[in-house]
């Protein structure tokens, strides 16, 4: 069952910006991710979606109900992180997240306590002085606390040191096993590939892509930067059936697509003291995907 | 409707503002009791026969001499027009547009709570205030007037006044909240919730001076609230209250319903 549908969703906010003709599903129990670069319209589909706007042509629904008609039965089972997390500063984060408990008409404190202590969170301070990442856990709280089926996460893990990203995946995990529907949005590959089945790529309002993350990272080019002991030994290793892209000295940066085992066999040969892979940028991702002929 | 959480919220968080706001009229209601003096009276007319304009500006212009009409011209004139307005203008902000600016509102609409049960919520927090401020304000001045001059003070006609300057105010508050429901950023909110509220009062003030602009009262809302009409019992005085009564609730209304309509970007 499509526990989220969206069709024909369209926002035009003139000069070229808002959303178009958005066409996308996604399934009961799937994590759904939602690339895109800044300002791609990824936070203006979430808010259609959260029926806090009109749209101008199309519609989006959730477990079959309209997203702005029915707002408050739609709410009722959803959780959401926003992209950008404003509390009232003169509450504590305790006394925040025992309002919205009650504000819902939730009875008791629901997952609340297991999540402070998974994500090591002490809300008792005043939510105006707690750091960036305090303040996104605070946020993180709020949106699992009353244990929704939905769940609309507008880059949820900004601000996260890297141990906290790992919990948040694997409370993601969790919850989809527990058949939990996640859309989760982000502008980094990296967050999406390892908790989502699917992706849905958009890029300057328009989607270029709803795929399955496999096709996504078998269409990826993957960058291998591969130190060797001593410069001569870069330069042979260069002499091999391999894509190079570049040497400097006793680096050199190697190219795959989805198909390592050439890569490693050759590797073996040679003395290597360390492999890095730099972080791909979305765009770059776009672009692998579309060869340059989409963009 | 009402969503009870949030209104307990929304009168917490607007308490020290209006205990502020009530702090001062209650003292300003002590001072000017305490200033009553009947043989003072004398020298206040001769005040006003030397600088009638200043006097009548801050819609002191009195011609009674007795307690009540000496306490209607120096509260019912000024001080219970413009603290209640401006309290009205700052908190009708903050309950709807400011949150809408802060993006705290996100946190509001993402919740099984209707936007007509938020904004109706907010509203009767705006409402409720406005009244508590009222009441606490007269009845300290009903107070001070029994314990410093005795059966001196016109209950019937003190009462009317009041009823007239909550129903302005009230107004007033409608007129803010409608302009908190219009708008994402505070500075649009302000420039028309307080904007327009406090050019009438300006243009009231300028139609108060004298005759050369005494046309302009017509031109404002203020001029629906006549407290010496009120206190003489003149049945006219009650159609000017009862027009701002039904043009408070045509605000209010017509507030919720655009922030029911409306695209909320948050």
């Amino acid at each position: 069952m499509s526990m989220i549908e969206v069709r024909g969703l369209t926002k035009d906010y003139k000069k070229g910006r808002g959303i178009f003709d958005l066409h996308f599903s996604v399934e009961q129990g799937e994590v759904f991710g939602y690339l895109g670069p800044n300002g791609a319209g990824k936070t203006t589909t979430i808010r259609h979606l959260m029926g806090f706007l009109n749209p101008d042509a199309g519609r989006c629904r959730i477990a079959k109900m309209d997203c702005r008609k029915r707002a408050d039965a739609v709410q009722k089972r959803l959780g959401y992180i926003p992209g950008e997390i404003a509390f009232p500063g003169d509450m504590t984060g305790t006394a925040f997240l025992r309002f919205m408990a009650k504000y819902r008409g939730m009875q008791g404190a629901g997952r609340r306590d297991e999540l402070l202590e998974r994500f090591e969170l002490d809300p008792s301070g005043k939510l105006r002085k707690m750091s960036k990442g305090m303040k996104q856990k605070v946020g993180i709280v709020c949106a699992f606390q009353h244990d929704p089926a939905v769940l609309i996460l507008d880059e949820p893990t900004s601000g996260l040191d890297p141990l906290m990203q790992n919990r948040f995946v694997q409370l993601l995990l969790e919850e989809k096993q527990r058949g939990k529907t996640i859309l989760m949005s982000s502008h980094m590959f990296e967050e999406i590939e390892r908790t989502c089945e699917r992706v849905a790529i958009i890029r300057k309002g328009r989607l270029v892509a709803v795929e399955s993350i496999e096709t996504l990272k078998a269409a990826q080019t993957q960058r291998y930067i591969i130190t060797f002991a001593s410069p001569e030994a870069a330069e042979a290793f260069c002499g091999e059936a391999l894509e190079i892209e570049a040497r400097q000295s006793h680096r050199v940066t190697v190219l795959t697509h989805g198909e390592l085992s050439a890569l490693l066999a050759a590797m073996v040969n040679y003395p290597v003291t360390a492999i890095e892979t730099p972080n791909q940028g979305l765009e770059e991702v776009f672009m692998n995907y579309y060869g340059g002929q989409g963009a | 409707m009402i969503n009870f959480t949030l209104y307990v919220r929304g009168m917490k968080s607007s308490g020290k503002m209006l205990l502020l706001f009530a702090v001062v009229l209650v003292l300003y209601f002590a001072v000017v009791v305490w200033m009553f003096d009947p043989e003072l009276q004398e020298s206040l007319e001769q005040f006003q026969q030397t600088m009638p304009e200043l006097m009548s500006a801050f819609g002191m212009g009195q011609q009674d001499h007795s307690l009540t009409g000496f306490v209607t011209s120096y509260m019912y004139g000024f001080m219970m027009l413009v603290f209640p307005m401006v309290f009205s203008i700052l908190l009708a902000n903050r309950l709807l547009a400011g949150a809408v600016d802060h993006g705290w509102m996100a946190y509001l609409l993402a919740s099984p709570n209707t936007r007509i049960k938020i904004a109706l919520t907010q509203g009767k927090v705006l409402g409720s205030g406005l009244v508590i401020l009222i009441l606490v304000s007269a009845l300290s001045g009903l107070l001070f007037c029994e314990w410093l001059f005795p059966k001196e003070l016109e209950l019937k006609g003190f009462l009317f006044i009041n009823l007239g300057v909550l129903a302005l105010q009230l107004f007033i508050a409608g007129f803010c909240f409608f302009a908190s429901c219009l708008f994402n950023e505070t500075k649009h909110s302000l420039a028309l919730g307080a904007g327009i509220p406090c050019l009438a009062y300006l243009v009231q003030m300028l139609a108060n001076i004298g005759e050369e602009f005494e046309a302009l009262k017509y031109g404002t809302f203020f001029s629906l609230y006549n407290p010496e009409r009120l206190l003489a019992g003149e049945s006219s005085a009650w159609w000017g209250v009862a027009i701002l009564a039904a043009g408070a609730l045509v605000f209010f209304v017509l507030g919720v319903f655009l922030f029911h309509k409306r695209d909320i970007p948050v």
